[in-house]
């Protein structure tokens, strides 16, 4: 071992033990809000606050150009991420809207007011449509939980139309041609083209055969006849918003709390039970839901929330079903506007 | 007479769908159990790092590259099947495993594995994302077209496993005498912690495994700090 004089080195230990920053003057700590060199609290009413100073002093090594390449990617990610989160929030809340609205019949002025909701989610999906084209279309799914809200909402109003279960094409369709309207009403409003070119499945040389694809529909891509029948080419190939067999389920699990709602107050509103003259009513539509469900093999993947979803169904339908026996029973010695009493099956008093 | 609630073909084709996902997940789930054994023996190997003294890491690292190889095979059939598939569908199935095989290959080349005749091996070369990508034939952060790839998310989780591998062989490479690679290591560690310092974090994993990287600066400083204590640090010629 060589003994050459390096104590010096003992330096950079130094540097490292943490400092406080307390004014010594006052005892108080001075975090909290910046201060001038008065002491007083430095405000910004005019002009705007000036760019905090970059966390450290970044000295530059063999490493840094490619942590900066890096930071600059994950950024870019973090940013997509915010924006589809702020927007998805915005067409939940106008979803649930929608679903609020159709709860009783659909009088005219309600399927107005559905329609200008619908058009106002159009636009919301139309803005994030270039953020979830391709591959980013499952990276940011849980980011697109807004997408199982309009399924539950488009759903319920398919049901209250038609007595049917929609069926996924027909709301990849739908979602589709929403986003084609909200797409073209945009750039409209902007008067200039806003949808930059995505890259598209059709640029790059294929590796996969089916790898490649636009994940349009996870199910049967043909597109089904659309509920409504109208034809709006905006641009050549807009880009547009796909929606997954996850958004569906998740979507039609949450159809079946609305259903049960709607029976509840239309049966309390109406004195008898929603549903064709002498047909089907409301209560086998659930039992045949139920089934559907029950009989279904477990979506591997987020087995927890579908079991929780699975476990809210069973209690909807079981409410219905007691709705249907209170009916049968005594369904004639109730006034109307009568509401039954649905405690009984309430999860924290049943039995089993 | 009105249709049905639900279509009877709706049901067969759902159930389908979700049969096909569930063995689509089996298969998957088949490889990367594979991908898992050959990872796991070759970080086996490497902890002998921490015993082996620099003048044998030829055969040791020879060792390693065998299993690195094995690690390579079944990524690229990891790959090949799940590029049919969306990529973010599936990908957090095998992200931690492939993480773990990103890391090994990582600490192979740091201490002078991995050479090539364009390259060779040197202790301290830090192979980059898309030098990682070139060695498991596989893009790397892709955008442009739905495939298996690797993130720089999985690349840095990653180097922060390397990191603390490494901070460990700082101080047992001194018990083993070699305080050269105790201070080569220091010198790499604050190096790559600057560059994790640069990085905006979101309250994500990579945040919380970011945070280890300051104890591993701390314990190599430790190591340098008694080693400067005892004037046992070695000068460098080159300086």
């Amino acid at each position: 071992m060589d003994e050459a004089p390096a104590p010096k080195r003992t330096k950079i230990v130094c540097e490292d033990t943490p400092k406080k920053s307390i004014d010594n003057s006052t005892g108080k700590t001075m975090s909290g809000f910046k201060r001038d060199r008065h002491g007083n609290e430095k405000r910004f009413d005019n002009g705007p606050r000036p760019a905090p100073k970059p966390k450290v002093a970044v000295v530059r090594n063999a490493y840094t150009p490619m942590f900066e390449q890096l930071r600059d990617e994950l950024d870019a990610h973090h940013d997509r991420r915010d924006r589809l989160g702020k927007v998805s929030r915005d067409v939940t809340g106008l979803s649930k809207k929608i679903v609020r609205t159709i709860n009783p019949d659909l009088p005219p002025q309600i399927q107005a007011e559905v329609d200008s909701r619908l058009a106002e989610i159009s636009k919301l999906l139309a803005v994030m449509v270039p953020d979830v084209q391709g591959i980013n279309r499952h990276r940011y799914s849980r980011s697109l939980m807004c997408l199982e809200e309009l399924a539950e909402a488009l759903t319920f109003a398919h049901y209250l139309k038609t007595q049917t279960l929609l069926k996924p094409e027909e709301l990849s369709a739908f979602v589709e041609e929403l986003t084609r309207k909200g797409g073209a009403a945009v750039s409209e409003g902007k008067e200039k083209d806003k949808d930059e070119p995505m890259p598209d499945a059709g640029n790059t040389p294929a590796p996969a055969a089916s790898g490649d694809q636009e994940t349009t529909t996870e199910s049967d891509p043909k597109p089904a006849e659309n509920e409504q029948q109208q034809q709006q080419q905006s641009k050549p190939e807009p880009p547009i918003m796909s929606t997954t067999e996850d958004d569906y389920f998740y979507g039609v699990f949450d159809l079946s709390g609305e259903m049960m709602r709607f029976a509840t107050t239309s049966t309390a509103l109406t004195g008898k039970m929603a549903g064709a003259e002498d047909e089907r009513t409301i209560v086998e539509d659930m039992h045949e839901l139920g089934s559907f469900f029950e009989m279904l093999p477990m979506k591997a993947g987020d087995k927890k929330q579908w079991e929780k979803k699975l476990d809210v169904m069973r209690q909807s339908v079981r409410k219905v079903e007691r709705l249907g026996y209170d009916r049968k029973i005594r369904g004639s010695e109730r006034p109307q506007g009568w509401v039954p009493d649905l405690t009984v099956d309430q999860p924290g008093e049943e039995e089993e | 007479m009105a249709p049905p609630m639900i279509d009877p073909a709706l049901f067969d084709q759902l159930k389908e769908n979700i049969e096909k996902d569930g063995s689509i997940r089996k298969d998957l789930e088949k490889i990367i159990e594979e991908l898992n054994q050959h990872v796991s023996y070759t970080q086996g190997v490497l902890t002998k790092i921490h015993s082996t003294p620099r003048s044998k890491y030829p055969a040791l690292l020879a060792q390693v590259e065998g299993g690195i190889k094995k690690e390579l095979e079944t990524t690229t059939r990891l790959s090949q099947f799940s590029s049919q598939y969306p990529y973010y569908k599936y990908n957090y199935k095998w992200g931690r495993t492939l993480q773990d095989a990103i890391a090994t290959v990582l600490l192979c080349a740091w201490l002078g594995g991995m050479g090539s005749d364009s390259k060779p091996g040197e202790v301290g070369r830090l192979l980059t994302l898309e030098e990682v990508g070139e060695v498991f034939g596989v893009p790397v952060n892709l955008k442009d077209r739905d495939a298996f790839h690797i993130t720089i998310e999985e690349y840095l989780l990653a180097l922060i496993s390397v990191i603390e591998d490494l901070s460990r062989l700082a101080m047992n490479s001194v018990t083993l005498g070699d305080t050269e690679l105790a201070v080569q290591i220091s010198g790499f560690i604050k190096d790559l912690h600057g560059g994790f310092q640069m990085l905006n974090l979101k309250n994500d994993i990579l945040r919380k495994r970011t945070d280890s990287v300051k104890y591993a600066v701390k314990k190599v400083e430790d190591v340098v700090y008694d080693l400067s204590l005892r004037n046992l640090i070695p000068t460098k010629e080159a300086q």
